[in-house]
């Protein structure tokens, strides 16, 4: 059965000072400390690209890995800020750069910070209904590039990040049950407009706070599961403040979900590999990850430690 | 419901979610940012007041509420 073997990261040496651009803003210090929980910020600096990034993820992936190049099958990227605009494909690019085999299936997805759940789904599936043995799912998702400067509310939010994840029939994590939702009519709420990311805090935090922990429960409810039984939440790192409350609301014990984004900030579809990295070692048995955003879309599933 | 639920909620909801805060009827009229409730508190307060008392709030709406009052007047008038 294929499942998740390894995962890495990387994050881009430029890094923004949050405090400072909280004064910038005149805002409270504390405030961006205590409710955003964010003091440093990884942002892509010239020479960075969404390429370069996950071809900086997949270096590190190789340290830990013994990863056959020739043996790639698949490669999928969650963006939604791809180099060249997106075409050609950022996943094709990653490819070229990485000298993977002509027999290797490449493609892009374009979801936010449900995107590592989805594509997680997404690669398995391919893979499996087409006899692959290995795979690479990346996220790179520089909101950066999109940030309105002016514009507090995102500027003191996102950060760049890359991961990559490699997905084999020698897992040490394999998908049990997931659920995968949309609500289409509040897509507002997070959007480009004229090139520049609009964020509607009230509309994301209501849907954070109410769609989430409905999702979540409904998730271990058909699994046969309570919130005791599972290990690991890792949950999308949007802001503490937000954080903290779904994950009240979800009646999640706080021990069992992290939350560290003070030196990364929210880094989209990446925040949860990062979060997935840190932990896989301490080897929890059961981890529930939610990823939810822009879409609005949010997706939450059980993986399980295979034995 | 009556003014004096909706009062009770409003006030309970204000020192539920925000550190320190006593509330008390002279307050009430009071803009929350006078009464240290900061932007990210005040979502949470509108919301959990909302739910309490069984009315939807739109993001619109949530917007004007910006005194415990108004956030009162709102709740009786659904």
């Amino acid at each position: 059965m294929l499942g998740i073997q390894s995962i890495a990261s990387y994050l881009p040496k430029g890094r923004v000072d949050n405090l400072k651009q909280a004064d910038q803003f005149d805002t409270d210090r504390e405030f961006v400390e205590q409710k955003i929980g964010v003091s440093t910020l990884p942002r892509f600096e010239e020479q960075d690209s969404v390429v370069s990034a996950c071809a900086s993820a997949f270096e590190k992936l190789c340290k830990k890995e013994n990863v056959e190049l020739a043996e790639v099958e698949c490669v999928v990227l969650c963006t939604q800020n791809p180099d060249k605009g997106g075409l050609p494909h950022n996943s094709a690019l990653i490819h070229g750069e990485l000298g993977l085999p002509d027999d290797c299936a490449c493609f892009d997805i374009g979801l936010g910070c449900s995107g590592y759940v989805y594509g997680l789904s997404v690669i398995q599936s391919f893979m499996a209904a087409n006899g692959m043995k290995k795979g690479l799912l990346f996220t790179c998702d520089p909101y950066s590039r999109i940030l309105n400067p002016d514009d507090k509310n995102t500027c003191l939010l996102f950060g760049d990040a890359a991961s990559v994840t490699l997905i084999s029939e020698t897992p040490r994590y394999t998908l049990s049950s997931a659920k995968f939702s949309t609500k289409g009519s509040g897509s507002a709420a997070l959007q480009k407009n004229e090139g520049l990311l609009e964020m509607n805090g009230r509309a994301v935090f209501n849907f954070a706070l109410q769609d989430v922990p409905k999702q979540i429960k409904r998730v271990l409810e058909s699994a046969e599961l309570k919130a005791e039984d599972i290990d690991l939440f890792l949950l999308h790192q949007g802001s503490r403040f937000m954080l903290e409350n779904t994950i009240k609301r979800a009646s999640i014990p706080a021990e069992k979900a992290p939350i560290k984004l003070n030196e990364t900030g929210n880094t989209v579809s990446s925040s949860i590999p990062l979060l997935l990295e840190n932990e896989i070692d301490k080897s929890p048995e059961t981890i529930l990850m939610s990823g939810f955003g822009v879409g609005l879309s949010w997706a939450t599933a059980i993986y399980t430690q295979v034995k | 419901m009556t003014r004096e639920e909706a009062v009770k909620i409003v006030m309970a909801m204000l020192e539920k979610n925000v550190e320190g805060l006593e509330m008390s009827e002279d307050k009430m009229g009071e803009t929350l940012e006078n009464l240290g409730v900061d932007s990210l508190d005040m979502m949470l307060v509108v919301m959990d007041a909302g739910e309490a008392a069984g009315v939807t709030i739109s993001d619109d709406d949530a917007e004007t509420l910006d005194t415990p009052d108004k956030i009162v007047d709102f709740i009786i008038s659904q």
